[in-house]
């Protein structure tokens, strides 16, 4: 009887083990709101293709932006997974499209710079899914691994120290956003400045060099005219 | 109860290098593929990956040899390589920045056995986690013994820290591409008042000279 029990125990882990395995394995795959990003090194005359794995009746939003190169341009597609081009990009420097339901399957996204011989290009891409089907991911299995709230063992203070905290952080970050934002405008200012600055000087360099031209070729036809007025 | 060690065991090992369904490519025998992270100093990177080989026979990706491995080489924004490692087919690298600036990360197969990759390619699941996302929770809440709305107060000043680090950061490209603007200002100036003097400078030399040269061959 007692090997009995022993055995009844054992196969009862065995399952609990292969649940909360699964379960694990489950809550780990499915990302309710799941962000990729990347940066990368797209090399002259080549392309390179992501597969982003999505579930039926997800939302599915890829943005990409050329960083770097000097034309600042790359093709890019979208193939969904039955085949069909759903989007198509040609030499833009950057883009944001929207799929909405997604099908089951591998999305394709490839970047083109084929068209480009000698300079490669940085590009940054970010696919947002936004799952329709999942729990609050990681989220919601915190009520598992953390400790029960038992009665209100701590104050309201605890909490407001907690959000004030929170609240001095938010305050500052939209402080350094009104100083970066005005540092953007005087760049800008500066920069506009700059090309109205290099136009005006280049016309005139242009149009001393012509002058000078035109000058040095009357010059020379009068030496040889005055010559012959002489003898 | 002596079955729960190694399913804590298992548990464990599936959260710590399985980067999920998520973002997937496909590496050829020699090729590289370098993704670059552009982060502040003193944060932290997770990154996990997960390789499949195509399999002839089934026609479809299986999990790949234990003897397939891949090489992870990072490097700072100095191109100074700060961790260069070979892992195994699946992987978790971590490193912690100390400079701001553009990380580099590469990976590239270490296969030698020709063979394994006639089929085609390798497909890699990749997972790069940076800053804030980096933080275990579960651990957290373990060692501090935090209930869920403490644990949740917890990541939301974790959030705000890395975003106001990330601003900082910002702040400093900032004043860095000014300076560049304004050298580039400076030099466009100097330069356009330079190229107009030379010019007329030389047309005037060129004037005399040739006259010069007329003259002393009895032309003029």
């Amino acid at each position: 009887m007692h090997c009995e029990l022993s055995m009844i125990t054992a196969s009862a882990q065995l399952c609990l083990l292969v649940c909360l395995t699964l379960t694990a394995g489950l809550t780990l795959g499915l990302g309710s709101n799941q962000d990729v990003e990347f940066t990368f090194l797209l090399p002259a005359g080549s392309a390179e293709c992501f597969y982003q794995t999505t579930a039926r009746n997800d939302s599915m939003e890829v943005e990409y932006q050329v960083i770097a190169g000097s034309s600042l341009a790359v093709g890019f597609v979208l193939i969904s997974p039955s085949g069909y081009q759903l989007v198509s990009d040609h030499r833009s420097s950057e883009g944001i499209h929207t799929v909405e339901p997604t099908e089951d399957g591998d999305y394709r996204l490839c970047f083109d710079n084929s068209f480009s011989k000698l300079s490669e290009k940085m590009v940054f891409f970010e696919v947002i899914i936004n799952s329709q089907s999942g729990t609050g991911g990681g989220q919601e299995e915190w009520a598992d691994i953390a400790m029960t709230e038992s009665m209100v063992e701590y104050k309201l203070d605890d909490i407001r120290a907690s959000i004030d905290s929170v609240h001095r952080h938010l305050e500052k970050s939209r402080q350094v956003q009104a100083v970066l934002r005005a540092f953007e405008a005087r760049d800008r200012y500066l920069l506009e400045d700059n090309l109205w600055r290099v136009s005006f000087w280049s016309c005139l360099n242009l149009f001393v060099m012509l002058t000078v031209a035109v000058t040095q070729v009357y010059m020379l036809r009068r030496f040889f005219d005055t010559k012959r007025v002489r003898t | 109860m002596m079955l729960s060690v190694p399913a804590a065991g298992v548990l464990l090992l599936l959260a710590w290098i399985h980067p999920g369904d998520g973002l997937y490519f496909h590496i050829g025998e020699t090729e590289k593929k370098c993704f670059i992270e552009e982060i502040p100093d003193e944060t932290m990177v997770i990154g996990k990956y997960r390789t499949q080989l195509w399999d002839k026979q089934t026609s479809s990706f299986l999990p790949s040899t234990p003897g397939l491995g891949m090489h992870v080489e990072i490097k700072d924004p100095d191109t100074k390589i700060i961790l260069s490692r070979q892992y195994g087919s699946d992987g978790r690298f971590t490193f912690t920045s100390h400079t701001p600036g553009e990380h580099q990360i590469c990976l590239h197969s270490n296969s030698t056995k020709m063979a394994l990759f006639a089929g085609g390619k390798l497909r890699v699941h990749l997972d790069i986690q940076v800053g804030e996302h980096t933080n275990n929770y579960p651990e957290i809440a373990a060692k501090d013994k935090l209930t869920e709305l403490q644990l949740r107060v917890r990541q939301l000043l974790d959030q705000v820290e890395q975003i106001q680090k990330e601003q900082n950061y910002q702040r400093y490209r900032e004043e860095r591409f000014r300076m560049t603007s304004e050298s580039t200002n400076q030099r466009v100036l100097w330069w356009s008042i330079a190229q107009t003097l030379i010019l007329i400078v030389t047309g005037i030399w060129q004037m005399k000279h040739l006259k010069s040269f007329f003259e002393a061959k009895k032309l003029v």
